[in-house]
C-alpha cells in the first residue's frame, strides 16, 4: 500500500483545489438584470418610460390596478356615486364609501404608494435617459413622456393628499434619516407640474401604429388646462383648452356615446390620454377591475361596484343614451340563450368597462377597454366652466360647448338664458352624468369649494359622517411613523 | 491477522474472504499453529428480547485473544486449549457486551440491547464522538418511531425529540410539513432546521419543487424513503450545530441511512398495506336549513324572501358535497433490501415502492426509490465508500390558489361552499352544471374529480467518500456528493371545469394548461482531516479542520396555453391551443465555501471541552459582508466518574453540560443585495411592451442573521439505567434579522432587505426514558418528551413597533408582526356575544364604518374611547404552543410487542379562517351548521350574528380558536414469530403487525384537524386554517421477513 500514499493524495488535493478554485462568491445573476448593466440603449430608454406607464394599470404587489380600480375607490366611492357593494370583502373599502376612513385605511396608502411608484420610474427614466448615447430625438420624447407621466400622477397626488414630498430623483441609499423628506407646499408641487407638463407639450401630436396611446402634445396641453382649472386659474387655463380645441389635434366626440367604452374604438377621436387595457388572455396581465361590475349570469352574485342610490339612475332622463351605456340591468347570457334580469336592491348596477366583446362574458377580468383618463368631452365641459367663468355669465361659447356634450346624449341643448351661477349648477351636473365611474367626481365637488362636497355627501344617509376634513385625504399613517419630518392633514 | 489485496493472487485471496466469511474459525486456524484442543465450545448468540440470531457477535474468551465470530445463524463455535469453565465475554455493536462463564457445550447466550444510549457513539457534524465526551445538547430520535410507516421522514420526527416541533401541513399525501427546532428564529426566511444525509448537507426549499404550482406546496423531502434511515441525530444547541456556521441557527437533522453488517447476508422484505378513512368532516346547512338562510338574507336586505315556506321543506337535505369528494384510500408499501458484509466490505442494496391514494378523489402520492450503499477497506488505510439513491415520485394533488399565493383558493373550500340545493348529479348519472349559484357552468366535484395536477419528482443523492490514514492518528476525509433534483408540474384545467387557469378558470379559458419544469441542483466537495492522540493516558484530543464549498444551481420554467379545441390532450401538446401565454422562465445559482475547526479535549472522559469555529462565504450576501464568523464553545462534565458517585447504587450517570456559541441564517434569495430590475407590461393601442423598472435598492451590507445560543442542561441514568433523563435549558436571541424594513412609500420603494431587529426564543427541554418493567418475558418502556418554547420580538428596527404580513386581496390580515409578541400573533377584535335592543338603547359602542343593529356582533372597545375602530384590535394568542410533548409506551409480552404513541400540544391557537368564511352568509355559497343558531326576530336568544348578505369578515376572537390537542398517533401491535420456527423457513426473523395512525384526537378545535398550516412555511402566517385537505385515520397491516 505504500505506493498508494502519493497518488491518492495527489487526487485529493486535486480535486480540493479544483473545487475551491470554480467556485466563485461574487453574483454575476443571468435570469435578471441588473441596475449597472442597464440604460445604456435607446431600446433601455423605452422600456424605463414603458415602466412608468405600467404603473398605470398594474401594481407591483399584484394589488388592483391604479387606474381601473384603487384610484376610484377615492374618487367614486368617496364621492356621492357609490358607496359600497356587499361584495366589497374590505372593511377598509367600505370605511372609503361611509367616509369613515382614517389614516390607517389600506386602500389610501395603496393610492399613494401606486402614485409614487409611477413617480419614482418617471424620476428614473429622466435622469438616465439624457446619459444615453442615441438619437437624441427619441430620447428627448421619452424623457418628455416621462414628464407627462410625473405631472399626472403629481396631479392625482396633490390633489388627493394636499402638500407631499416632492420627490424628483431614485433614492441613493436605503437608510431612513436620507429618505424623510418634509411634505412640499401645493404651490411648490403645482409648480412642478405645470414645468413639467409644458415640457410635455413639446411632444408629438400624434403616433402611429403601436406607439398609439403614448402622451400627447394635446395630452400635455388638456391636462394643463384641468391643472389651471383645479387652481381656478382661468386665463391660463382658456389658452390651453383653446390650444386642445384649435390646435389642429382632430379631438371630437364620438356619435356613439357607447364607443368611449368600447375595445375596437379605443384611443379614438375623443380620447386625448388613456391608461391602456387589453384582452390578453393571460399572457400579461393587467385586470382592468371596474370590469367587474358584471361578473356572473347568477343573479345572487353582487358585483363589485353599485351604484350610491336609485337616484343616480334617476338623474338621467329615459332619452339620455348615456342612461343604457352606463347602467345595465339585463344581460343576454349566450350559452343559455336566455336573457338574465337583474333586479333587486342594488340594481341597475354600472356597465361603461364590461367589455362585451368577451366570450364567456364572464371573463370579465380579460376586459380590454381603455380607462379614459382625458377625454374631449372633458375639454367641452372645462372650456363651457371656464368661459362662463371668465365672461361672468354663459355666452354662446359656452352654451355651444356644454350643448355638444348634450346633443350626443340627445337630451337637447341647454335652457338659455341662465345666469352664471345655474350654468355652472348645469356644468357640474352635466359633467356627473357624463363621467360616473370615470374618477372626476370627488375631484370635481372638492375643486368647486366651499360646502359642495359635504352636501353632496350628505345627501346619502350612509355618508352622515361626512365633514370638512374629507377634502382631502389622510397622509397615510405608515408615512407618519417612519417620518417625524411629515404632518397630518386637518381631522385625521 | 489480515488479508491483504495482493493483485497477483486473486483466487487464493478470493478463496480466503470466503472462509473468512463463512468460517472464521477455520480460518483462524490456517494462521495459527496447530494449539491444544481442551474444550469444543458451541452456542447461539441470541438477541434477549427477540430471540432472533445475532450474526457478527464477537466471543471472546476473557483474558485471551481466542474468539469467534457468529454466523447468520447466531451460531458460533470456539475451539480452544482452555478447560472449562472459563468466562466467556460476548460484544456486538448495539449490545451490551455480556460475560459468563461457559461450564459446557452447547450454550445460549442472550444479548441485551444497549437501550443505555449515553455510551453510544453518536453521529455529529463531521464526525463521531462517544456520548461520554459530548458537551452539546444532541438527541437521537429512537429506533422504535423510526419503524413507524410513513409517506416522509419528516412524518417521523414528530414527538420524536424534545423542542423539535412538527406540524403537518395539510393531509394531501406527500404534502408538507412545517418543522421548527426550538422555536423560529427568523421572521421572513429560512426557519427549517438543516439536513444533512449522510453527510452531505440539504436545506430543504420547497421553492425548488414549486414551479408555477397548483395547489398545496410539494414536499422535497418525500422523495427520500423513510425506511432507507437507520438513525436520526437532532443537534439543537450551538455547541453542536455551530460546525455548520451560516446554516445552522435552525437546528440540524443528521440522517443516516441503513449499512450493511459485518458477517452477514440478509435477504429482508418487508410490507404494510392499509385503508385511510377521513377522521372528520365539517357540519353544514343541509338544504332546508340554507334555504332558510337565504330567506333571512332577503329579510336583512328588505326585500321578498327567495323561498316559500313548503319549497325550505322541499329542499330537505339536499346535495352533501363535501361527503361526495371523500372516499376510503388505500396506502400500500413494499421494500426489498439486501445487506450484509465481511471485514473488509459493507453493502445494502434496497428497492421501495410506496403509494398512497388520497382520501378526496383524484389525489395520491407514489414513490418508487433505490439505494445502494457500499464501504470498502481497500487497506488499513484507505475506505471508500458511496451512499447513492434515487427517487422518482408523483404527486397528485388538490388544485388550489397557487403555491405561496396569498390570494387562497382551495378546491376543497369550494367544494364545501357549494350550494346545498344545487344537486350533484343530473338525471343521467353526470355531473350538474347547472348550478344557478355557480358563477360558470361547472361543478366543483366534477373539477376536482377532473383537473390534472400531478407532480412529478426525480432526485439522485449520491455523496461518495474516500478516508484516508496519513498518519496512525491522522486521517483525512474526502466527500464529494451531488444532489439532483428535477420537477415536471403538470396542470391541467379543463373547459367544462372552474378551476383555475392563469387569472381566469378552465371554463373561461377554454381549456388550460401549464407544464412547469425545472432542476436543483447541488455538488458539495468536503475536506477534513481529523487528529485524534491521548496524551499521557488521561488527556483526550481530537482537533479537526476542513474546507468545504457547495454550489447551487436551479432554474426553471413554465409554459401555459389556453383555448383547446377539446379536451382530450389536456398538457401533454399545447400546440392544440389557440392561445399561447407569456412564458416564464428563470435560474439561479449559489455558492458557499467554508472553512471549519473544532477541537474536543477530554480529561480522563470526566471533563470535556468542544471548541468550534466556522468560517462561511456565501455568494447571495451584500458585497461588504460575503463573510461570516461562527465560533461556538461547550463543556461536559460527567460527575458520575468522580470518586463520591462512583458507587452509587442509584445514580449511574450524570453529566453536565454548558455550551454557548453563535449560528447563522442566510436563507434570502439570490441577487438580494443588488438592485435587480423586473420586467413589467403595458399595452399601447393592444401591442403588448415590455416596461423595465427597478425592483429594489441595493444593500452591500446585506448579512447573515446571528443566532446566539446559551445552552445548559444535564444527563441522568438511574437504577442501572433504567431511568434516563435529559434536560435542557436554553435562551437564544437573534439579531441582524433579514427584515424587509418599510420605507417611506414616496421613495417608490415599499421596503429594503435590510439587517434589524431581533427575535428572541428561550425554553425548557425533557426527554425521559424509563424501563418500567423488566423481565424475561415482560418489559414496559416508556419515552416522554416534553418541551417548552417561548417566542419573542424583541425589535423590528428603528421606528417599526409592528407591521401586518401581506393579507389576501381584499382582507384583513389576521396576524401581526408586533414587538413584545411572539410572532404568528393573532390581532383582531374582543367580541361580547351580539347587540341586544338595551345595548342599542344605551349606545354601547359599536364598530365605526358599518350599521350595527339588533342581532349582530358586539365588538368590545377596549380602549374606552367610546367608538371600536381598528385601534380596539389587540392580540387574540399566537399560534405558538405553550409546550409539546408526546409519550410512548412499549410493551413486551413473550413475542408480542404493543406501542402506544401519544401526541400533543397545548396553548397554540388557530385561526380558522374556513369557519369565518362558512360563517359569512351570502346569496349563494353554503354555509357553517353553526348558522342555525343565528339571531333572527324568531330566534332572539340566538348566539351567533343575525343573517345579513356577505358582511365584512371582521378578525375576532370567535375565529381564533384553541388548538389543543392530545392524539394518539400511532397504536401498534405485532409478533415475533420464534427462531425454531423460522429456521424452518430457513428466515431469520418475521413480524407481523396491526397498526392505526391518528386513532383518537382529544381537542376543543372545531376545524378538520388541529394540525394545520395553510400558509405552509410562512412564518408569520402559522396556524391558518383554510380548508385545507383533511386529516386521515389509518389502519394498516404490515410484514417485515428477514431471511
Amino acid at each position: 500500500m505504500k505506493q498508494k500514499i502519493p497518488y491518492i493524495t495527489l487526487i485529493i488535493a486535486g480535486a480540493a483545489l479544483l473545487f475551491a478554485s470554480c467556485n466563485k462568491l461574487t453574483e454575476n445573476p443571468s435570469s435578471v438584470i441588473i441596475a449597472d448593466q442597464f440604460y445604456k440603449t435607446q431600446s433601455d430608454a423605452v422600456s424605463a418610460v414603458n415602466a412608468a406607464y405600467s404603473s398605470l394599470n398594474s401594481d407591483p404587489a399584484g394589488d388592483f390596478p391604479l387606474y381601473g380600480r384603487q384610484l376610484n375607490l377615492l374618487t367614486e366611492n368617496g364621492s356621492d356615486n357609490q358607496i359600497y357593494s356587499p361584495s366589497n370583502t374590505n372593511p377598509d373599502v367600505r370605511a372609503l364609501g361611509t367616509e369613515t376612513y382614517i389614516s390607517a385605511n389600506s386602500r389610501v396608502q395603496k393610492v399613494w404608494q401606486q402614485l409614487y411608484y409611477g413617480i419614482n420610474r418617471a424620476n428614473i427614466a429622466i435622469d438616465k435617459i439624457p446619459a444615453i448615447q442615441a438619437d437624441t430625438v427619441v430620447l428627448n420624447r421619452l424623457v418628455r413622456e416621462a414628464k407627462f407621466l410625473r405631472g399626472l400622477l403629481y396631479f392625482n397626488l396633490v390633489r388627493l393628499y394636499g402638500a407631499v414630498p416632492l420627490i424628483l430623483h431614485d433614492p441613493t441609499s436605503i437608510q431612513l434619516k436620507d429618505l424623510q423628506q418634509p411634505r412640499t407646499p401645493v404651490d411648490s408641487v403645482y409648480l412642478q407640474i405645470v414645468a413639467d407638463l409644458k415640457d410635455a407639450t413639446s411632444l408629438p401630436k400624434t403616433y402611429s401604429g403601436s406607439d398609439k396611446g403614448r402622451a400627447t402634445s394635446g395630452a400635455a396641453h388638456a391636462l394643463l388646462a384641468k391643472v389651471y382649472v383645479t387652481r381656478q386659474q382661468w386665463q391660463p387655463a382658456l389658452t390651453e383648452l383653446n390650444q386642445v380645441i384649435n390646435g389642429g389635434y382632430g379631438y371630437s366626440l364620438f356619435t356613439n356615446y357607447r364607443d368611449v367604452f368600447q375595445k375596437p374604438t379605443k384611443n379614438g377621436v375623443e380620447h386625448i390620454f388613456s391608461a391602456q387595457f387589453e384582452s390578453n388572455l393571460g399572457a400579461a396581465n393587467s385586470v382592468q377591475n371596474l370590469s367587474q361590475s358584471f361578473s356572473s349570469f347568477n343573479p345572487g352574485t353582487l358585483p363589485i361596484d353599485i351604484p350610491a342610490d336609485q337616484n343616480l339612475v334617476k338623474l338621467f332622463s329615459t332619452s339620455d343614451t348615456r342612461r343604457a351605456v352606463t347602467f345595465y340591468s339585463e344581460v343576454y347570457n349566450a350559452a343559455t340563450g336566455k336573457t338574465v334580469v337583474y333586479s333587486n336592491a342594488y340594481t341597475p348596477y354600472f356597465n361603461k368597462f364590461v367589455d362585451y366583446s368577451l366570450t364567456p362574458l364572464t371573463t370579465q377580468s380579460q376586459s380590454g377597454i381603455n380607462y379614459p383618463v382625458i377625454r374631449y368631452a372633458d375639454i367641452l365641459l372645462l372650456y363651457a366652466e371656464v368661459r362662463n367663468e371668465i365672461d361672468g355669465a354663459p355666452l354662446t361659447e359656452a352654451y355651444n360647448a356644454i350643448d355638444q356634450v348634450r346633443n350626443r346624449a340627445q337630451i337637447g341643448g341647454l335652457t338659455k338664458g341662465l345666469s352664471q351661477a345655474a350654468f355652472r349648477d348645469s356644468v357640474f351636473l352635466e359633467r356627473r352624468k357624463e363621467f360616473i365611474q370615470e374618477g372626476h367626481r370627488w375631484f370635481d365637488l372638492v375643486r368647486r369649494g366651499g360646502t359642495y362636497l359635504v352636501d353632496a355627501l350628505h345627501t346619502l344617509p350612509a355618508k352622515s359622517a361626512a365633514s370638512d376634513k374629507n377634502k382631502l385625504y389622510p397622509i397615510p399613517l405608515i408615512e407618519l411613523q417612519q417620518n417625524p419630518k411629515l404632518t397630518q392633514n386637518p381631522g385625521y | 491477522m489480515e488479508y491483504y489485496i495482493h493483485g497477483k493472487n486473486l483466487p487464493i485471496k478470493f478463496l480466503r474472504i470466503l472462509l473468512l466469511v463463512l468460517a472464521p474459525v477455520v480460518a483462524f486456524g490456517q494462521n495459527e499453529p496447530r494449539p491444544t484442543i481442551n474444550s469444543r465450545l458451541e452456542g447461539t448468540v441470541l438477541d434477549s428480547l427477540t430471540s432472533q440470531p445475532v450474526p457478527g457477535a464477537v466471543i471472546r474468551i476473557k483474558g485471551t485473544t481466542n474468539a469467534a465470530t457468529s454466523d447468520v445463524n447466531g451460531r458460533f463455535q470456539l475451539v480452544t486449549g482452555q478447560s472449562f469453565p472459563y468466562t466467556l465475554a460476548v460484544s456486538f455493536i448495539g449490545y451490551k457486551t455480556k460475560e459468563l462463564v461457559a461450564k459446557g457445550s452447547p450454550v445460549t447466550i442472550k444479548l441485551i440491547e444497549n437501550v443505555n444510549q449515553l455510551n453510544d457513539v453518536v453521529v455529529v457534524g463531521y464526525g463521531t464522538q462517544k456520548r461520554t465526551d459530548i458537551t452539546g445538547s444532541v438527541a437521537s430520535v429512537s429506533k422504535n418511531l423510526l419503524k413507524q410507516p410513513a409517506a416522509s421522514f419528516d412524518n417521523l420526527l414528530q414527538g420524536s425529540v424534545s423542542g423539535v416541533a412538527v406540524t403537518q401541513n395539510s393531509g394531501q399525501p406527500g404534502g408538507s410539513a412545517t418543522i421548527r427546532i426550538r422555536g423560529g428564529n427568523s421572521i421572513s426566511f429560512g426557519n427549517a432546521p438543516l439536513y444533512v444525509i449522510d453527510g452531505f448537507i440539504i436545506y430543504n426549499n420547497n421553492d425548488n419543487v414549486n414551479i408555477g404550482s397548483n395547489g398545496p406546496s410539494v414536499n422535497a423531502l418525500s422523495t427520500i424513503n423513510p425506511s432507507d434511515i437507520e438513525s436520526i441525530e437532532v443537534l439543537k444547541d450551538a455547541s453542536a450545530t455551530a460546525i455548520y456556521g451560516s446554516r445552522g441557527a435552525n437546528g440540524v437533522v443528521i440522517i443516516t441511512t441503513r449499512r450493511g453488517k459485518k458477517g452477514t447476508n440478509n435477504v429482508s422484505f418487508s410490507t404494510y398495506a392499509g385503508q385511510q378513512r377521513v377522521s372528520k368532516k365539517l357540519d353544514l346547512l343541509n338544504g332546508s336549513q340554507w334555504a332558510s338562510l337565504i330567506n333571512d338574507v332577503n329579510v336583512s336586505d328588505n326585500v321578498a324572501k327567495t323561498y316559500t315556506d313548503a319549497q325550505v321543506a322541499a329542499f330537505g337535505n339536499g346535495s352533501d358535497w363535501q361527503s361526495a369528494a371523500i372516499r376510503n384510500a388505500p396506502q400500500y408499501n413494499g421494500e426489498l433490501s439486501v445487506s450484509g458484509g465481511d471485514e473488509r466490505s459493507r453493502y445494502l442494496i434496497s428497492g421501495n415502492y410506496f403509494k398512497q391514494d388520497g382520501t378526496l378523489l383524484n389525489t395520491g402520492f407514489e414513490r418508487y426509490s433505490g439505494r445502494v450503499n457500499i464501504e470498502r477497506n481497500i487497506n488499513d488505510k484507505f475506505t471508500v465508500s458511496a451512499n447513492i439513491f434515487s427517487s422518482r415520485s408523483k404527486q397528485n394533488k388538490l388544485y388550489g390558489s397557487g403555491y405561496n399565493s396569498i390570494n387562497f383558493n382551495s378546491a376543497f373550500a369550494n367544494l364545501i361552499n357549494t350550494s346545498p340545493i344545487a344537486p350533484i348529479y343530473n338525471a343521467n348519472g353526470g355531473y350538474n352544471t347547472a348550478n344557478p349559484f355557480n358563477a360558470t357552468p361547472t361543478n366543483p366535484l366534477q373539477d376536482i374529480a377532473s383537473t390534472t395536477n400531478t407532480s412529478l419528482l426525480t432526485r439522485t443523492l449520491g455523496n461518495i467518500a474516500g478516508e484516508y490514514k496519513l498518519l496512525d492518528e491522522l486521517v483525512l476525509k474526502v466527500t464529494v456528493g451531488a444532489d439532483l433534483l428535477n420537477t415536471t408540474q403538470n396542470y391541467y384545467a379543463p373547459s367544462y371545469t372552474g378551476s383555475p387557469a392563469g387569472s381566469s378558470n378552465g371554463y373561461a379559458a377554454q381549456g388550460y394548461a401549464s407544464i412547469g419544469s425545472g432542476y436543483a441542483n447541488s455538488w458539495l466537495n468536503e475536506n477534513t482531516l481529523t487528529w485524534s492522540h491521548t496524551f499521557n493516558k488521561d488527556h483526550f484530543v481530537t482537533v479537526l479542520g476542513g474546507y468545504t464549498t457547495q454550489h447551487e444551481q436551479a432554474a426553471s420554467s413554465v409554459a401555459s396555453a389556453q383555448k383547446f379545441p377539446n379536451d382530450l390532450t389536456t398538457f401533454n401538446n399545447l400546440s392544440y391551443a389557440g392561445v399561447a401565454n407569456l412564458p416564464q422562465s428563470t435560474g439561479r445559482s449559489a455558492s458557499l465555501n467554508s472553512y471549519l475547526a473544532r477541537v474536543n479535549y477530554s480529561y480522563q472522559h470526566k471533563y470535556n471541552v468542544t471548541l468550534s469555529e466556522r468560517l462561511d462565504g456565501s455568494s447571495k450576501l451584500g458585497a461588504n459582508h460575503k463573510w461570516g464568523s461562527f465560533p461556538s464553545v461547550g463543556l461536559s462534565w460527567n460527575v458520575n466518574k468522580e470518586a463520591f458517585l462512583e458507587n452509587n447504587k442509584t445514580v449511574n450517570n450524570l453529566k453536565l453540560r454548558l455550551s454557548a456559541g453563535q449560528t447563522g441564517n442566510s436563507e434570502v434569495p439570490a441577487y438580494s443585495s443588488l438592485v435587480t430590475l423586473a420586467p413589467t407590461n403595458y399595452y399601447f393601442n393592444s401591442t403588448l411592451v415590455t416596461g423595465i423598472a427597478p425592483l429594489q435598492l441595493a444593500n452591500p451590507d446585506l448579512k447573515w442573521e446571528t443566532t446566539t445560543q446559551y445552552d445548559a442542561g444535564f444527563d441522568l441514568g438511574l437504577f442501572n439505567d433504567r431511568v434516563n433523563l435529559v434536560f435542557d435549558a436554553y435562551y437564544k436571541k437573534t439579531t441582524d434579522l433579514l427584515l424587509n424594513v418599510p420605507l417611506p412609500l414616496y421613495t417608490g420603494y415599499a421596503s429594503a432587505l435590510e439587517n434589524v431587529g431581533s427575535v428572541e426564543n428561550k425554553g425548557i427541554e425533557l426527554g425521559i426514558n424509563t424501563e418500567n418493567i423488566k423481565s424475561n418475558s415482560f418489559s414496559w418502556k416508556t419515552n416522554l418528551v416534553f418541551a417548552i418554547n417561548r417566542n419573542k420580538v424583541l425589535s423590528l428596527g428603528p421606528g417599526v413597533n409592528s407591521y401586518f404580513p401581506l393579507a389576501p386581496t381584499g382582507r384583513q390580515s389576521p396576524v401581526i408582526v408586533k414587538v413584545g409578541e411572539p410572532v404568528g400573533t393573532f390581532w383582531g377584535y374582543k367580541t361580547n356575544g351580539l347587540l341586544t335592543a338595551a345595548d342599542i338603547a344605551n349606545h354601547v359602542p359599536v364598530l365605526t364604518g358599518v350599521p350595527q343593529q339588533v342581532g349582530d356582533t358586539k365588538y368590545v372597545d377596549t380602549n374606552g374611547d367610546g367608538v371600536v375602530t381598528t385601534d380596539d384590535r389587540h392580540s387574540l394568542g399566537s399560534a405558538q404552543p405553550k409546550f409539546t410533548g408526546s409519550i410512548t409506551n412499549t410493551f413486551t409480552l413473550g413475542h408480542f410487542d404493543l406501542s402506544v404513541y401519544f401526541t400533543g400540544s397545548y396553548g397554540n391557537k388557530i385561526f380558522n379562517l374556513l369557519q369565518q368564511t362558512l360563517e359569512r352568509p351570502t346569496l349563494s355559497l353554503n354555509a357553517s351548521a353553526t348558522l342555525l343558531n343565528r339571531w333572527s326576530e324568531s330566534n332572539p336568544n340566538g348566539t351567533v350574528a343575525r343573517a345579513t348578505n356577505a358582511p365584512v369578515p371582521q378578525i375576532t376572537d370567535r375565529y381564533v380558536e384553541n388548538g389543543s390537542y392530545l392524539r394518539l398517533k400511532n397504536l401498534s401491535f405485532g409478533y415475533n414469530f420464534s427462531s425454531d420456527l423460522l429456521a424452518k423457513v430457513h428466515a431469520k426473523q418475521l413480524r407481523i403487525y396491526a397498526s392505526a395512525q391518528n386513532l383518537a384526537t382529544i381537542t376543543k378545535y372545531t376545524g378538520l384537524d388541529p394540525e394545520v398550516n395553510f400558509y405552509d412555511n410562512d412564518n408569520t402566517k402559522q396556524g391558518i386554517d383554510y380548508g385545507s385537505y383533511p386529516a386521515v385515520r389509518t389502519f394498516l397491516l404490515g410484514l417485515n421477513v428477514t431471511f
